[in-house]
């Protein structure tokens, strides 16, 4: 099994420079992307199959002892976190592919070979076993994703880059200070050996070091009052890799938080997690209410939802720590697809500022229904899978007597419908206006057929993907559950990494 | 640019330049036990490279040719052991007697370093590419798009 894992963690990266070396041949750079990420998604599922019943993985990389090198360790919150995003990754490329000939399109020279290198730093950030290692994946994902917000060089995007670079290398900073902090407290960064040594200090210490990578990992994860850089630069870049980053960089940063603030038991910081879950709830959609432009609505909903999966953790039990994963399970794919959904609207109109688009249900009917089902399930109704994240993140939070955050959560689900009928009410209703009333960019017109079908084809399978969860949320629920379980009592974890 | 028409700059890069490259070999042996390593020897071959570009000995080319080789050897050696069975990054050592230098002791981490040396100089090359390809002189043309970063 060990093997699996490390081509699952260097396979993207050399897949990367292969690319790049092929890049004037447009097939062959196609099928070294999409080949590859096949290959480690096909891999990840295969892990978490073996992990669903032979228990948590660990590699020591090079032999070397957990105490001196670096551990991968794949237990099975890493194994369905890397499934999720790998699968959801592969569908973007795929996507990307069809939107090639479009002016809202990356660059696909650069950006296939460079979503590889984004896809080596996701998988790392999950599956690393120490805290030093998931800084160099975070670096990783911070210079990758910088590179491909900014690649198409326009004025609105070199300019939201500069916030996105300077404040997310802002919390590396502090990310790497608090590694030296924690390891001058511990004498490890091995994330197995703090879970022992983290609970033993005496609580001062401890809330310091927990405080601090609330504020380094709430800065990746953009959680309220630090989600500044997100609504502002995701936008401006094009869909394809917007779509990217929504589903899967601020998640990380969830990842990050659930991973090390369960694992090292900081239930103390409860409160304080909580209070914060309900104002990111609230000023992230109360910012969606006031945009009036697809993709910022969509940006602003990223940093409303971080909310929910915050009061899963916040609640430091095992029904809101298995909520919490499952919210990270259903919105990785669903706000990858309404991000998909959104560059397909850019595409027909030319734009997607609310005023400019109207009556595209009349005029595709196809974009209008992949909407409205991500948008139903993003706002949590049923039978969707958000209905089903959001019905146990509630579920937790009657059972922890924690009424407020579970009245905030509501109201937050019914101001998301609010706004997702807003873009509704502005884009698909309404009399059709030939191409809006905006300019259809340069280079929409050569949109071949066959790269608009790619596009639908691989927007319906994020949506039957995100549906699926709703169908299995039984199973899904149960694995939720025993990967919180093992999370909050991590003798499991500890044993395969030291053992 | 200035230093390209020093010949004092010109005459004092070009004595240097072997003396950087014997100190950058020196790193790269060294790192196996001691302070150095592929990055630093990459460091000193890429300072070495910026330098004769300024003082106009060559021209900086091949950046994604050499980054994509050394990404590449770099992750295959890191990938090989694990088709027999070790871990991942493990090494295999050699260990020998040479007449002239005494016993020898090398492992398949030197091949690693050499990719990183190799990853190191192409991204030094690739700077030095993107900043000053263009003498600032010439009539402004629009940005032409390059396949690489």
């Amino acid at each position: 099994m060990s093997a699996v894992v490390a081509v699952i963690v260097v396979g993207p990266l050399v897949a990367a420079m292969c690319g790049l070396l092929s890049s004037r041949h447009e097939v062959v750079r196609d099928i070294i992307t999409m080949g590859s990420l096949a290959v480690v998604t096909g891999l990840a599922a295969w892990l978490l199959v073996v992990v669903n019943t032979d228990g948590p993985v660990a590699v020591r990389v090079g032999g070397w002892d957990p105490g001196l090198g670096i551990v991968l360790v794949a237990d099975l919150f890493a194994a369905l976190i890397l499934l999720v995003a790998t699968a959801t990754i592969l569908l973007v490329e795929l996507f990307a592919i069809g939107q090639r000939r479009s002016a809202w399109g990356a660059d696909p020279r650069l950006a296939g070979p460079i979503l590889l290198v984004l896809t080596g730093g996701v998988v790392l950030a999950i599956l690393t076993g120490d805290l030093f290692t998931l800084f160099v994946a975070f670096e990783l994902i911070l210079v990758s994703s910088y590179v491909l917000l900014t690649h198409q060089g326009q004025r609105g995007q070199i300019r939201s880059g500069m916030t996105y670079v300077v404040m997310n290398l802002f919390a590396s900073t502090l990310f790497l200070v608090g590694v030296a902090f924690v390891y001058s407290a511990t004498g490890t960064v091995n994330l197995a050996l703090l879970a022992e040594r983290i609970p033993a200090l005496d609580d001062g210490l401890r809330m310091g070091i927990g405080l601090w990578f609330l504020v380094v990992f709430g800065t990746k994860a953009a959680i309220f009052p630090l989600f500044s850089w997100l609504p502002d630069s995701y936008p401006t870049a094009p869909t394809t890799i917007t779509a990217v980053f929504a589903g899967l960089l601020t998640k990380i940063g969830v990842y990050a938080l659930i991973r090390f603030h369960v694992l090292t038991g900081m239930d103390a910081l409860g409160p304080v997690l909580l209070v914060l879950a309900g104002l990111t709830m609230l000023v992230g959609v109360a910012g969606a209410l006031a945009q009036d432009d697809v993709k910022r609505i969509l940006s602003f909903h990223i940093v409303s939802q971080i909310g929910y999966m915050l009061m899963g953790l916040g609640l430091f039990t095992v029904a809101g720590v298995a909520g919490a994963i499952l919210f990270l399970v259903h919105q990785i794919p669903i706000k990858t697809v309404l991000f998909l959904v959104g560059g397909m609207i850019e595409v027909e109109a030319g734009t997607s500022a609310l005023d400019r688009v109207s009556g595209l249900a009349a005029r595709r009917g196809f974009i209008a229904l992949m909407f409205a089902l991500s948008a139903l399930s993003l706002a949590g109704l049923p039978p969707f899978s958000g209905f089903v994240a959001k019905l146990a993140l509630v579920d937790a939070g009657i059972d922890a007597v924690a009424i407020p955050i579970v009245v905030v959560a509501l109201v937050g689900s019914i101001l998301t419908l609010l706004s997702m009928a807003k873009i509704w009410l502005g884009v698909f209703w309404g009399s059709p206006v030939a191409n809006g009333a905006g300019v259809p960019p340069a280079g929409s017109a050569d949109l071949r057929p066959a790269g608009r079908r790619l596009m639908s084809v691989a927007t319906a399978t994020a949506v039957t993907a995100t549906l699926a969860i709703a169908v299995f949320a039984g199973p899904l629920w149960e694995m939720s559950q025993r990967a919180a379980t093992d999370l909050i009592d991590p003798t499991s974890y500890v044993a395969e990494v030291l053992g | 640019m200035i230093a390209s028409t020093s010949p004092i700059v010109r005459l004092g890069v070009r004595a240097a330049s072997p003396l950087a490259l014997t100190v950058a070999a020196f790193l790269f042996f060294a790192g196996h036990n001691r302070p150095g390593g592929g990055f630093a020897a990459g460091l000193v071959l890429g300072a070495v490279v910026a330098l004769r570009t300024m003082a106009g000995l060559q021209r900086p080319t091949h950046a994604t040719g050499l980054l994509t080789a050394g990404g590449i050897v770099a992750g295959l050696v890191a990938l090989a052991p694990v088709v027999v069975g070790s871990p991942l990054l493990d090494q295999a050592v050699v260990e020998t007697t040479v007449p002239a230098l005494g016993k020898i002791k090398a492992g398949t981490a030197l091949v690693f370093d050499a990719g990183v040396v190799l990853v190191v100089v192409g991204m030094v090359i690739a700077v030095l590419d993107g900043l000053g390809a263009e003498p600032l002189s010439q009539p402004s043309s629009p940005p032409v798009r390059r396949g690489h970063p």
